[in-house]
């Protein structure tokens, strides 16, 4: 048993901790912060408890409560695809108790998808710690002619608009429309809300390929279902060495999903420094790589700095993505 | 094929028999009978409440205990009805026709005990066709593409308004304010926001559970405690040996059980339809059959029999489609499918294959599960008489209180209780104007998938509509829509044309 596959009671404690942790914020009085953390650290997630990022952010939390001895508890505050979690940590009070751990890919491109962005990420936000890099894949069913991305490349060139592909999740939309449009063509794109219900038409063969999440591509590149042909970051992966990049087959693509944490950008910098130890000491646990490679990413340990200076360069990227793919603003 | 069967039964019974699987299985049997002899909370509120909490448990644990609550409160159900003439439950509505009357005659104990065993029956009968045509279905469902997932839930959204046991008109105009409310959020294929007016947190749409509790469980109790009556019923009453139906009694409840089961697994299985459905047709075909139609409404016992085991069964048969489509029945359903999601599971046909330790662990519990539920039933039945000696003025606070909290866990938005206050009121109203809920909310689940499936579908085929009609499969489902509306426009027509003679029969007779 790993430790993700933990005991049946401390996962009922968990979940009883998730159920009362409003109440358990609430209780807990204000100390001075020379000892931080005395209280409880809450992480902020910005999706549903048991959707595939809340997984991730309960593991994580689980990893660092236990490398550090802090407790740690998540919070879900879904909603708008990230904003309300977003909003919700760069207003609160900016003592380190306040986390936000998701995409830091989603949250620049957030920031161009709405005419009135709630935050800003670059100022309202602090960078912590970095998480994982985590690409989508281009992939095939195993039954398709398409052995490689050169096939793949070949076919879409002939076929030009009778071909059609699925794309899940805003990464998905983004990553193929900066594929075909490198490529030069203008296959239909078809859209899904979750991998598992493009499923059956990848499998079928109604679309042609897909661009699916790194989860979905990593399960089923292993059960033999699907074929990865590629994977949209500009380098190989470390978990997955054998998948070629897009650049390999001479396309400008390279586009990687990044987690991280943040706080409210008024942290102290000793607040910062500590949960960037915290976070490096979890992202060290053999146990949390294994996970974290199990989640379609390589880890990725960085400085609080670092997490800044990618923030900055991620937003400036969003803003010509959101153009190639055609996104509309909210 | 045979011994697959065998062994995949075999799986489920080594789940559902486990320690941790026979405890959380009693849990929600027992919770559910519970909220269902409780007057004004349903196994909707109980699972949108207790969700939460099965956060932490094993993904098959917490849906055989949530499946517990959702039978074990048509258990439930029954008893309010037979005692009060309160249905616990809207599914156990029908049974009070007859069932209060026959407590009215004495024979409260002989209702009680056709409830349990008409539902035992029911259930189990559901659960073996559920495990037998699951795998057929799920290998179907590999086939299954945008329009035929389109075509289905226009079967389903017909079947609701047409078959219905209110107005079809009534229910019809639900259901397309249902599809209005469901295009609130964000639209998937172009990634615009829809009436959302600036509320970022309907950006995933209208929150169901806020929505379900607010227009199913808000009115209920409002209405409840408007006649605020106190039992007269004490349990020392229902004895064991009272229980015991005549050999008469027998032989009249067998036939009406057999048939209410086989209507039940019908419209079980049919996606918008359900318990409620199949148990008033159930009472309907027993009136029909039966030579002294007289009799019912004052103690038959096959109006408390048939409908007993068509709802059981039903509840059992709606599992089909939600586990292996992914397409919820009804909202219950609907929260389930919710659950499956939150423990990372996708419902839809790989289910059998990713997750064949809970789809048959699940199936297995409910053999389990109505087993223990009889237990409970039978010998244990006074406790559950005296649950109904608590007064409502501290019980209907008390579920006003846990109904907030449910909904606020959920997400943590203080927008989802506007959206229930919201919907508790126009729940008053429409229970006032005689709207049912039902198709309502079955429209706004429905509703999201309808679009995306129907604009799949044509992005898939290059805007080519004749798809729908040419794929066998689909077609076939859009014809038993088409031919629903036809019979039931007919049969409208038939009973106007029946009423108007009669009527002029009478007029005759009195000139």
């Amino acid at each position: 048993m790993t430790k993700w596959k933990m005991n049946l009671s401390r996962r009922m404690a968990m979940g009883l901790m998730g159920a009362t942790m409003l109440t358990g914020s609430l209780a807990a009085p204000a100390f001075a912060q020379d000892d931080f953390p005395s209280e409880t650290i809450t992480f902020v997630c910005a999706f549903p408890a048991g959707s595939g990022a809340d997984v991730l952010v309960r593991y994580l939390a689980e990893a660092v409560s236990e490398t550090s001895g802090a407790t740690v508890i998540v919070e879900n505050k879904a909603g708008a695809a990230g904003n309300i979690a977003a909003e919700f940590t760069a207003r609160a009070d900016p003592d380190g108790y306040t986390v936000y751990v998701h995409a830091g890919s989603s949250t620049a491109m957030n920031y161009h998808l709405w005419n009135n962005p709630p935050i800003d990420p670059r100022t309202d936000l602090r960078g912590v710690a970095a998480i994982n890099r985590q690409p989508f894949y281009i992939l095939v069913p195993a039954d398709s002619p398409h052995q490689t991305i050169e096939d793949l490349n070949a076919f879409l060139l002939e076929a030009g608009e009778d071909a059609t592909y699925s794309t899940t999740a805003t990464s998905g939309r983004v990553l193929g429309a900066a594929y075909v449009q490198a490529l030069g063509v203008n296959p239909v794109e078809v859209q899904y809300a979750t991998g598992p219900d493009a499923l059956v038409d990848l499998m079928s063969g109604a679309v042609d390929f897909g661009v699916a999440d790194p989860v979905f591509a990593m399960v089923h590149a292993e059960d033999g279902t699907m074929r990865v042909l590629a994977t949209g970051a500009g380098e190989r992966m470390g978990i997955a060495p054998d998948i070629p990049t897009l650049v390999e087959s001479g396309l400008d693509v390279a586009q990687i999903g990044w987690w991280a944490a943040w706080v409210p950008a008024e942290t102290p910098d000793d607040v910062v420094m500590k949960l960037n130890e915290m976070f490096q000491a979890a992202l060290e646990d053999e146990e949390t790589t294994a996970f974290l490679n199990s989640m379609g990413g390589d880890v990725w340990v960085a400085s609080p700095e670092e997490v800044d200076a990618m923030m900055v360069e991620s937003v400036d990227e969003a803003e010509e993505l959101v153009e190639i793919a055609d996104l509309p603003k909210n | 094929m045979m011994s697959d069967f065998f062994a995949n039964l075999s799986l489920g019974f080594s789940v559902a028999l486990s320690a941790a699987g026979l405890g959380w299985c009693f849990i929600g049997v027992a919770l559910g009978t519970f909220v269902g002899v409780l007057p004004g909370i349903g196994a909707l509120a109980a699972i949108a409440l207790l969700l939460p909490l099965t956060f932490g448990l094993e993904p098959t644990y917490a849906l055989i205990m949530l499946a517990g609550i959702y039978y074990g409160s048509n258990y439930g159900g029954g008893i309010a009805s037979i005692l009060l003439n309160l249905p616990g439950t809207p599914t156990s509505a029908v049974t009070c026709i007859d069932g209060y009357p026959m407590a009215r005659n004495g024979r409260a104990g002989v209702a009680l005990f056709t409830t349990a065993t008409a539902s035992f029956f029911g259930s189990a009968i559901g659960m073996i066709i559920m495990a037998i045509f699951s795998p057929m279905l799920a290998a179907a469902a590999l086939r299954f593409s945008a329009p035929e997932y389109f075509s289905l839930m226009v079967l389903g959204l017909v079947a609701a308004a047409m078959l219905g046991s209110g107005s079809p008109f009534r229910a019809l105009a639900m259901i397309f304010f249902g599809l209005i409310l469901g295009l609130v959020g964000r639209d998937l294929t172009s990634g615009l926001l829809r009436f959302t007016y600036g509320v970022d947190e309907l950006y995933e749409g209208l929150p169901l559970v806020a929505i379900a509790l607010g227009i199913f469980g808000l009115p209920e109790i409002i209405r409840n405690a408007g006649h605020l009556q106190r039992s007269r019923i004490r349990s020392k009453d229902i004895t064991f040996a009272s229980m015991i139906p005549t050999r008469d009694e027998v032989k009249r409840a067998v036939p009406a059980a057999i048939r209410g089961t086989g209507l039940g697994a019908f419209f079980g299985a049919l996606p918008g339809t359900g318990g409620l459905l199949a148990s008033f047709m159930s009472y309907a075909l027993e009136k029909k059959v039966s030579k002294h139609p007289e009799r019912f409404g004052k103690g038959a016992i096959e109006g408390v029999a048939g409908p007993e085991a068509a709802n059981n069964s039903a509840v059992q048969t709606a599992f089909i489609p939600t586990l292996t489509l992914g397409i919820p029945g009804d909202v219950i359903m609907a929260i389930m499918m919710g659950a499956m999601i939150i423990h990372g599971i996708q419902p839809g046909a790989q289910v059998l294959t990713s997750h064949p330790d809970l789809f048959w662990g699940l199936t297995a519990s409910f053999l389990v599960g109505n087993l223990m539920l009889l237990i409970l039933n039978i010998p244990l039945i006074g406790m559950w008489v005296r649950i109904l000696s608590i007064p409502y003025s501290v019980l209907y606070p008390f579920i006003i209180a846990f109904i907030c909290i449910g909904v606020y866990s959920v997400n943590g938005s203080v927008v989802d209780l506007g959206v229930l206050l919201f919907f508790g009121l126009l729940g008053c109203v429409m229970q006032y104007l005689k709207f049912e809920p039902a198709p309502l909310v079955l429209g706004l689940i429905l509703g999201p998938m309808l679009e995306q499936n129907l604009r799949r579908g044509l992005q898939l085929y290059r805007g080519d509509y004749t798809e729908f009609l040419t794929r066998p499969i689909s077609a076939t489902f859009l014809l038993i829509s088409l031919f629903i509306i036809v019979w039931s426009f007919w049969g409208a027509m038939k009973t106007r044309r029946m009423r108007r003679q009669m009527r002029a029969a009478e007029e005759q007779a009195a000139e």
